[in-house]
């Protein structure tokens, strides 16, 4: 072997490049100093708009195409909602919020009241604010919220013309302030189109539309707004929508809350993950929509301004949308509440957390998201009732839940996050969930052996001794990353106990979940209020008179295909009360409690978003201690947070 | 003249036209065999943001988004509509973007995907051929040995993560380079701008830097494996006892000789272009080509799927029609036959 020899030269050029690299790295890998952040604070992210003064949001939906079309009201999905549109600048009557609100859950933004139903549900009765502004400084009235219905309703090609066709006979506009719809049919909840969670029906400026000829090709820009900001200027290649906050924000609904600080909003396309993390680590970005595990846990590391929901592990916003694996009712097996029942024993609930989310996962056993006000309406009044709850397992009464779950999560969790993780049991049950349903393949073996299924070599095979195939589908690892590896740890525990199943990645399941044409999925198909405890958001779908068998589009959400007479009996009955009724609650945890014993789909956890922000420069974001809204930018609720939060360097 | 109108141009003439219909009329058929359709797509989308949206405004949300996509007759009907305008130049409207047209929206990004692209190919070819061929003829040097080592190794790496090394590197630990897009945030694109052009220039950089990288290395083993005869060749030899310097032995009469291989596949290359640089452009959130085409694909439109593959079938059979057509010219030995 030759020896390597180092001459003068070479060690004298290598001692000098080793010395630069040295000499440089400290300055570029620490943290930035004070003063180079005053500096880059004062720098403009555009003419005139200084970065100290300027909030940057991830707009999730990526890139805007095309840019310049704000017609919020077309069918269809534009990443433009998402740009600031319906967070700044559109207003609608009625918000809910999914945690606490800032002045509690229901807020009424450009009604002064709450939506007034006669008796049967056949007429509701909106009266609005007086002394709102569009931007442009015409008065909104009665007559925006009357055209807006009108317009929708003789309009096809716009959404919601069809809830309006088939529910409003007629209005009336008793008074500039007043709007009185007269329903076809009773309608307990049509107030719901028009309440904000995430988004709903916004108002139009009737000035603006009414002298427009097509609606469906109106593209509404510039957008006259409603809100508290109006459009300073985008980028017709959709990557950025600058927001400027209006002269005369008093005169928007907002006002009434706080002051509005923050002078300008930025939503961006920041691009993949990875590099949503590099742009806060350089506080390029103050509110990350969402990242990895992964990255948040480095942002939790290396970037002592981020802050999350939680203070600690684990971080995310719980959304008030409850990931689960949807099995469809119709297959030959899944059928049968003993299989679906064994399937969801066969499930490690902490192997899963671990894999999908680090462990920064806040389970829930009952078929509603522990997320928002509902531990408090449903988990923690559930709880008697779930520690004794039983199925029939090989004849016998079986226990199936485990109340230490969220505790064996957290167990697991430390050893790689240490002291991230918190020991408080309260706190790990208020972060991480309570308990969920046991591991258990005894159980679930006897299960299966219950409904007839029987083992062939080594698999499980349906009663006949055909294959009993269950392949999960997922989002794809691009698409979402988390519920990927939830449903790849899945496929290993149903392999582990004989389930001949396999991992399906899809870039977008959602057509096929709609249509059945799946076996299990790993998606959602429950999705709440969040701040108030009527479950008639999603259960509207679920009633047998809306069922659409495998190979047609599901009417909504009722991808798994389950109906159920008791069920039909529940959604009756809050079809026919208010929407605050106590009795609402009550039936509310009759549905968990029937879930439960049917597990038409199996429940596992929050979906969780990594909602990252930096106090560089901007300080009053919600948090668990502070829960007035959600974080997450892409909700229209988000318009809250702009009352609260403060620049830091003003 | 006759004999080559007959013989060469018209057979070619008409495998490019047969080219373009059957990469058309595959390109139409394997979207519709999808499990997904753009119109359940963009509903399940909504539903999945957490719109509320009652039963009866999904159905007629159905029925209207069928008939503005045109989607509402058979897949044959649909097939003749879509040629009718497609010879009329009109690619119809993007319906993940309804509704602007797909061909404004190319417009838009094609631009940028070929400003960087192209540079980016012809960059990594000259220096990748270069440093091939003199690898192969200088076979004891040895920066050129670790330049081939080097090129070896990124050509392995996959790309994803050679392009956020890159990114993390030269963004953020020495933040010399701008994270992502084609100008800064807040700025808005104003080509009569020379201050706009180098900030663009700026943005570029990166991006092109891992394209030249990553295609250097083929390019680099192509030209070597090609040379690598070629050196031992008689002719070589004659030359070298001729004693003409090595540089023009190499220039004139190794590289002119291997290199035609080289350009049929630069003429491949560049005919991808037009559907961009998926990866590249979804890193560094560049507005080109790529990032439309996997929103396409991700929310199946269509007309968009159609409208950027239909750039890259025909950018691919012109430039192999234009390759056929001037090979003789590279290559005395190719006469239109």
């Amino acid at each position: 072997m030759k020896k390597y020899t180092l001459t003068r030269r070479d060690f004298l050029k290598q001692a000098a490049a080793f010395t630069a690299v040295t000499a440089l790295t400290p300055p570029l890998l620490g943290e930035i100093p004070e003063a180079l952040l005053a500096a880059q604070g004062e720098e403009e992210v555009a003419p005139g708009v200084p970065r100290n003064q300027c909030l940057i949001l991830e707009n999730p939906s990526g890139t805007v195409q095309p840019a310049d079309d704000f017609n919020r009201w077309r069918s269809g999905y534009s990443a433009v909602w998402v740009s600031g549109l319906q967070q700044l600048a559109l207003d609608a009557l009625w918000y809910i919020d999914p945690d606490a609100g800032v002045d509690g859950v229901w807020d009424n933004a450009l009604a002064a009241e709450p939506p007034i139903y006669n008796d049967d549900f056949t007429q509701m009765t909106v009266k609005l604010r007086e002394g709102l502004y569009w931007s442009d400084g015409v008065e909104f009235s009665g007559d925006d919220l009357y055209y807006t219905v009108d317009l929708i309703k003789n309009t096809p090609g716009m959404g919601n013309q069809g809830l309006f066709e088939s529910n409003v006979d007629h209005m009336e506009q008793p008074d500039r302030y007043t709007v009185v719809f007269y329903l076809k049919k009773p309608n307990s909840r049509f107030h719901a189109a028009f309440t904000v969670r995430w988004g709903a029906l916004y108002i139009m400026p009737k000035h603006i539309w009414e002298q427009v000829d097509d609606p469906v090709a109106f593209t509404f820009n510039p957008p006259v707004s409603l809100g508290a900001y109006k459009l300073r200027d985008f980028d017709p290649n959709g990557k950025w929508y600058l927001w400027e906050r209006r002269e005369d924000w008093q005169r928007t609904s907002v006002a009434r809350l706080g002051e509005v600080s923050v002078k300008y909003a930025m939503y961006i396309d920041p691009g993949p993950s990875d590099k949503r993390v590099l742009a806060q680590l350089a506080h390029q970005l103050d509110v990350i929509h969402d990242i990895t595990p992964e990255g948040r846990i480095t942002l939790a590391r290396e970037n002592p301004t981020s802050v999350g929901w939680f203070p600690s592990f684990p971080w995310a916003h719980p959304d008030p949308t409850l990931p689960a694996v949807i099995y469809n009712n119709e297959k030959p097996g899944l059928d049968k509440r003993e299989v679906r029942w064994a399937l969801t024993l066969a499930i490690d609930i902490a192997q899963v957390a671990l894999a999908s989310y680090r462990g920064a996962a806040t389970i829930s056993a009952i078929h509603v998201p522990p997320t928002g006000m509902y531990p408090q309406y449903y988990h923690e009044p559930l709880e008697p009732w779930l520690n004794d709850f039983t199925i029939k397992v090989g004849g016998e009464d079986y226990k199936p839940y485990d109340p230490t779950a969220a505790q064996r999560i957290a167990d697991l969790a430390r050893p790689s996050l240490g002291d991230l993780v918190p020991t408080d049991p309260a706190i790990i049950k208020q972060y991480i969930g309570a308990g969920w349903w046991k591991y258990d393949l005894q159980a679930a073996e006897q299960l299966m052996l219950d409904a007839g299924m029987r083992k062939v070599n080594g698999k499980w095979a349906l009663p006949d001794g055909s294959p009993f195939r269950v392949p999960l589908m997922s989002m794809n690892p691009e698409s979402n990353p988390t519920m990927n590896r939830a449903a790849a740890m899945i496929v290993e525990n149903w392999t582990t106990f004989g389930i001949d199943t396999s991992l399906d990645s899809q870039a977008n399941p959602w057509p096929i979940m709609s249509s059945g044409e799946y076996t299990a999925n790993l998606a959602w198909t429950i999705e709440t209020w969040g701040g108030h405890p009527d479950l008639f958001f999603f259960l509207q779908y679920w009633h047998s008179r809306l069922y659409v068998p495998s190979g047609a589009p599901s009417a909504g959400s009722n991808s798994m295909r389950w109906k159920n007479p008791e069920l039909d009996r529940i959604i009756e009955g809050i079809e026919t009360i208010a929407f605050d009724d106590p009795r609402g609650v009550e039936l509310g945890l009759e549905f968990c409690k029937l879930a439960a014993q049917e597990m038409p789909i199996t429940p596992l956890m929050a979906y969780n978003v990594f909602t990252t922000m930096d106090t560089t420069y901007f300080e009053g974001y919600p948090s668990i201690d502070d829960p007035y809204t959600d974080p997450v930018p892409n909700w229209g609720n988000t318009k809250y947070m702009f009352v609260k939060i403060k620049p830091k360097m003003a | 003249m006759r004999k080559f109108i007959l013989k060469y141009l018209i057979p070619r003439i008409i495998q490019f036209l047969t080219i373009i219909f059957v990469g058309i009329t595959v390109t139409y058929i394997i979207p519709r065999l999808a499990p997904t359709d753009p119109v359940e797509a963009q509903i399940s989308t909504m539903m999945a943001m957490g719109s509320s949206l009652d039963p009866a405004s999904i159905e007629s949300m159905r029925a209207a988004l069928t008939d503005l996509y045109g989607l509402s007759g058979s897949p044959v009907e649909q097939y003749f509509t879509f040629w009718g305008r497609l010879l009329r130049g009109d690619l119809g409207p993007s319906l993940d973007n309804f509704p602007t047209p797909v061909s404004k929206m190319i417009g838009q990004a094609l631009p940028y995907t070929l400003r960087l692209l192209i540079p980016a190919v012809i960059i990594s070819f000259i220096f990748g051929n270069l440093f091939g061929a003199m690898s192969s003829y200088y076979p004891k040097n040895k920066a050129l040995k670790v330049i081939e080592v080097l090129g070896q190794v990124v050509r392995s790496i996959p790309y994803y993560i050679v392009a956020i090394v890159l990114l993390v590197t030269f963004s953020y630990f020495i933040p010399i380079f701008p994270f992502s897009g084609a100008y800064p945030i807040g700025t808005r694109p104003d080509w009569s701008s020379l201050e706009f052009i180098l900030k663009n220039l700026e943005h570029a950089v990166l991006p092109a830097a891992t394209l030249i990288l990553v295609g250097f290395g083929g390019w680099f083993v192509g030209m070597k494996s090609l040379t690598s005869n070629i050196i031992s060749e008689d002719y070589v030899v004659y030359v070298e006892t001729a004693g003409l310097s090595k540089n023009r032995i190499l220039i004139h009469y190794i590289i002119r000789t291997a290199i035609l291989p080289q350009f049929t596949a630069l003429a491949m290359v560049l005919g991808t272009v037009f559907s961009g640089a998926l990866i590249m452009e979804v890193v560094f959130g560049y507005p080109g080509i790529g990032s439309l085409a996997i929103r396409a694909i991700y929310s199946n439109d269509y007309s968009m799927i159609m409208g950027i593959t239909i750039y890259s079938i025909i950018g691919v059979a012109v430039a192999v029609f234009l390759m056929d057509l001037l090979y003789p010219l590279f290559d005395p030995r190719v006469r239109y036959q």
